[in-house]
């Protein structure tokens, strides 16, 4: 089943931002992942959802902004857990799916534009700092993604411009 | 230099551009093409991709990078329908015989690409007496989003801010007829105002 639930709201999560939910009827959605990566996070036992989109690698000491808190990998990755944590998921129990990371301007850019690489090498490194390892990834490619987590069922979902939504 | 200031310089340092690669555009469409005011943003917006048809939408396009006196960034979308509707334009066909992106079509987009993104940068070197070098033409296909972001990504990876000009173009019959968006690396923003001032 790829479809949401008809009553499900979704929540789009934009560039830098992150949301976290425990309304079933949720579907926290990330659209048009290019070098961006989408993290979601799910805690089966509390059902917390979580989503980030992330755009860059590092924040290399830098502040986030407030308006994107999630802009960077690193400092996007700890906020993204620390929220969870306030709304009751457990880090031990978590399920993090991670979906991104591709070269969308074409291959004779690919070489020139490897943000999408670090970002899923960044993201990678961090969730290793936190003791996580992804339960399913789908990144790199050439093609743009759609990720989603519908918080009533914790079901992940990715699709592209050419192919209907995939479970994660 | 305030970003006011700033975003007042490249609106009309673009408009030039815009207006030329709007003229481009009109000749391979055969038809009037009106642009708009170009918009000069600072920061990412989640609204850049409205015109096309919205964060997820589909689009057709072409981009090219810009070197020589400054670097950056050229991309021209158009949502898939008109694309194909301009290559059939373009190749002499009836309206409607391109049905999905193939080789042909491909090639014809990165054509357009070349010719309006060049008229573009051509108008900017001129203005500003630069000499600057656009790519050739990549295709792109994709969600508009995904396009528009990695570009940002791109920009924001340099440090600094991402400035992005964007220009609509519109049909006779106000339809949205192609989306030009321009973003200098932000290590040549001080030249631009520079040359500008």
């Amino acid at each position: 089943m790829t479809a949401p639930p008809s009553e499900a709201r979704r929540i789009s999560v934009g560039i830098g931002q992150l949301a976290i939910s425990r309304d079933p009827k949720e579907v926290l959605v990330a659209y048009g992942l290019g070098s961006c990566i989408g993290i979601s996070c799910y805690d089966p036992q509390s059902r917390v959802g979580g989503l980030a989109h992330v755009l860059l690698p590092s924040a290399d000491g830098k502040r986030a902004e407030d308006r994107e808190p999630a802009r960077f990998a690193d400092t996007g990755i700890d906020l993204l857990l620390r929220r969870l944590a306030e709304a009751g998921a457990s880090p031990r129990r978590l399920i993090v799916k991670v979906a991104g990371g591709a070269a969308v301007l074409g291959p004779a850019n690919a070489e020139k534009f490897k943000i999408g690489e670090r970002n899923a090498e960044a993201i990678r490194e961090r969730l290793k700092h936190h003791g996580i390892a992804p339960a399913a990834t789908d990144v790199g490619g050439a093609k743009g993604r759609t990720l989603e987590v519908h918080v009533g069922t914790g079901k992940t979902f990715v699709r592209t411009a050419a192919s209907p939504a995939n479970e994660l | 230099m305030a970003q006011e200031a700033l975003v007042q310089m490249l609106t009309s340092v673009s408009r030039d551009g815009a207006v030329r690669a709007g003229r481009g555009l009109s000749g391979l469409m055969g038809q009037e093409i009106s642009i708009h005011v170009p918009n000069v943003r600072i920061g990412t917006k989640a609204d850049a991709c409205d015109a096309v048809g919205g964060e997820e939408s589909l689009v057709l396009g072409a981009y090219l990078s810009i070197s020589g006196d400054i670097t950056g960034h050229v991309m021209l979308l158009f949502p898939v329908a008109r694309a194909l509707q301009c290559v059939d334009l373009m190749c002499g066909q009836p309206s409607g015989t391109t049905v999905e992106p193939g080789e042909l079509a491909e090639s014809a987009i990165g054509e357009l690409g070349n010719i309006v993104g060049s008229a573009f940068v051509n108008a900017l070197a001129d203005d500003l007496n630069l000499i600057l070098h656009p790519s050739p033409p990549t295709i792109i296909h994709d969600m508009a989003i995904a396009l528009v972001q990695s570009v940002y990504a791109e920009v924001l990876s340099q440090g600094g801010d991402v400035v992005m000009m964007d220009a609509v173009f519109e049909d006779e019959k106000g339809r949205t007829a192609g989306l030009l968006i321009v973003a200098p690396d932000p290590g040549s923003i001080e030249r631009l105002i520079k040359v500008a001032a």
